[in-house]
């Protein structure tokens, strides 16, 4: 008989509020050391926590985009601990009446879908970064008090490949929310697991594995430590409760501690912060502020008939899902075509974002429908892109002043047509003989008298009817 | 009583040195605040609402931002390296 993988996962996300949670520093990862910290995040003696309600705020969109129930009255509590990274000497958490408790996020793994159960989420404070030497230890109070959301699963994982699509999910789930950059390089959201193995319906001893670098890495984790727990209890031996870490130059997991027994913590009821009470109108406020999540937005894509591929493209970049909710009513193809081609390599190149070109949602609705009605080509768009990006002038100006107008005139087109067939007795010949370059040979021709001013496929498309009908 | 091993543990994780003569002392002065916290659990009829929160009134969500200067706080910082605070090394693992 096998033994069956048990896995629950803890997830740190720091929420992106312009202030800390209990002070009014600047919250914002990159600056110089200590530069953001106050007196509060220092614990002078004498201040007092005051609570950022945009915090709660982001919470509520967390919660409501888990599928997490609302704790509206709560409170918080003091986690008592002596350690430099918290100079209190306690953490601010909630123990008792967490903001949101028996919640989902819904995976799929070959088809199959999977509501990997929430158990809880609460709101906390994060510590200050330690920077570690053999000698001495650096802090810096910058990260000292940036709001935290803790996300815990039940223990209803049951492989390292759903783990990985667990945190996929919630990452976008959180990130579309706006809650969080959910960045893990950067520390913004951290991942700890809860491994065990049985081969009953009794859960085996819980070893928890801590900083884990990248999602991928949670899934090689799992397996890797799921593995040795096997090996050792083949050999006959106990497993002890303890924490280890995860290696990612080795890909093993590595003793941190054996854990203590029982709580330590000494969990009390914060006293300098009274109740919290979150009206129905601050939640639905909160709630009504969401934009749409991925898996409405993967909907539209997929009626629209973008390719599953561009789809997830879109997705993974959700600087562009933003910008194409502006153009839901224009051809959506054409729109991400455009916009995860030609306009991301001319982004990338320059090192822009949209917002810092010229590229505004009037120019680019035009550029679309200009495409879609084939007005223009893919070869004249790409002559005006810079045009497009550099300049006020709209699309119909720079088309002008370039002389480059696809002639849409079908009288024009037709006249050409005509004219072409009229004076190349020879190739139609050729082609009514059967030779099909020779349709080839009148297209060029065609397209040689239009002076790249005609669409190709219109062109093509009247020639063939007119050759069909001769 | 509490035994000299339950002192011990606390004053760990408050990370105090105490005497053999404080750990005697604790022994019966914490019996007697362990005892006060076990005539609370005794209420029978124990409301949860009532115990919800040390405080009775409720969080009002405006904050005003207090201007810090920034300077000042490192300038009690016993040392420092850079902008940074040193601190003896610390082990975790």
């Amino acid at each position: 008989m096998e033994y069956k993988k048990t896995v629950g996962i803890e997830v740190h996300c720091e929420l992106k509020t312009k202030e800390k949670i209990f002070s009014p520093s600047i919250s914002n990862y990159g600056s110089i050391a200590n530069t953001n910290a106050n007196v509060i995040d220092m614990a002078y003696p004498g201040t007092l926590p005051l609570l950022n309600k945009e915090v709660l705020s982001f919470a509520i969109k967390a919660c409501h985009v888990l599928n997490l129930n609302i704790t509206k009255d709560m409170h918080f509590d003091r986690k008592n601990y002596f350690y430099p990274d918290n100079p209190k000497n306690f953490q601010i958490t909630q123990n008792e009446t967490p903001i949101g408790t028996e919640g989902y996020v819904e995976i799929e793994i070959d088809g199959i879908k999977k509501k990997i159960e929430i158990l809880e989420m609460h709101i906390e404070e994060d510590t200050c970064k330690s920077v570690h030497s053999d000698k001495y230890s650096l802090l810096d109070y910058n990260r000292a008090g940036v709001p935290l959301i803790e996300i815990v699963t039940k223990p209803c994982l049951n492989s390292g490949e759903e783990a990985v699509k667990y945190l996929e999910k919630l990452r976008e789930l959180l990130l579309y929310a706006g809650v969080s950059d959910c960045k893990i390089e950067e520390g913004s959201m951290r991942c700890d697991t809860n491994v065990s193995i049985s081969k009953t319906n009794k859960l085996g001893t819980k070893i928890e594995v801590k900083n884990i670098g990248s999602i991928s890495n949670v899934g090689e984790a799992i397996n890797y430590e799921a593995k040795r727990q096997e090996e050792l209890l083949e050999k006959g031996e106990v497993l002890k409760e303890e924490t280890r870490r995860f290696d990612d130059k080795t890909k093993t997991t590595i003793l941190m501690r054996v854990k203590e027994t029982g709580n330590d913590y000494r969990y009390f009821p914060e006293p300098d912060i009274p109740f919290v009470h979150l009206t129905d109108a601050f939640i639905e406020e909160a709630i009504n502020d969401l934009k749409r999540m991925p898996d409405e937005r993967r909907k539209d894509y997929e009626k629209a008939g973008v390719l599953p591929i561009n789809i997830e493209k879109i997705i993974a970049n959700k600087e562009i899902s933003d910008y194409l909710e502006n153009f839901l009513d224009t051809n959506l193809v054409i729109a991400s075509n455009l916009l995860l081609g030609d306009i991301q390599s001319y982004l990338n190149k320059n090192s822009k974002t949209i917002n810092e070109t010229k590229l505004t949602n009037k120019k680019f609705h035009d550029l679309v429908n200009k495409l879609d009605k084939k007005e223009i080509n893919n070869k004249i768009f790409k002559d005006i892109l810079i045009d497009i990006m550099e300049t006020d002038q709209d699309i119909d100006d720079i088309l002008k002043d370039k002389g480059l107008n696809i002639s849409f005139d079908e009288n024009l087109l037709n006249d050409i047509i005509a004219n072409v067939i009229n004076n190349n007795q020879k190739i139609i010949d050729d082609y009514q003989n059967g030779n099909p370059r020779s349709a080839k040979a009148l297209m060029g021709l065609i397209m040689k008298e239009g002076k790249g001013k005609i669409d190709p496929a219109m062109a093509n498309q009247k020639l063939m009817e007119k050759l069909n009908n001769l | 009583m509490l035994t000299k091993e339950e002192v011990l543990h606390v004053a760990h994780l408050a990370r105090i040195e105490v005497t053999d003569e404080e750990i005697e002392k604790y022994q019966k002065d914490l019996k007697i605040l362990l005892d006060e916290v076990d005539k609370i659990r005794s209420i029978e009829d124990f409301d949860d609402d009532k115990m919800f929160s040390p405080t009775d009134n409720q969080y009002d969500l405006k904050r005003e931002s207090v201007i810090v200067d920034k300077e000042q706080i490192l300038s009690n910082v016993p040392k420092k390296m850079g902008n940074f605070v040193e601190v003896p090394v610390m082990i975790n693992e």
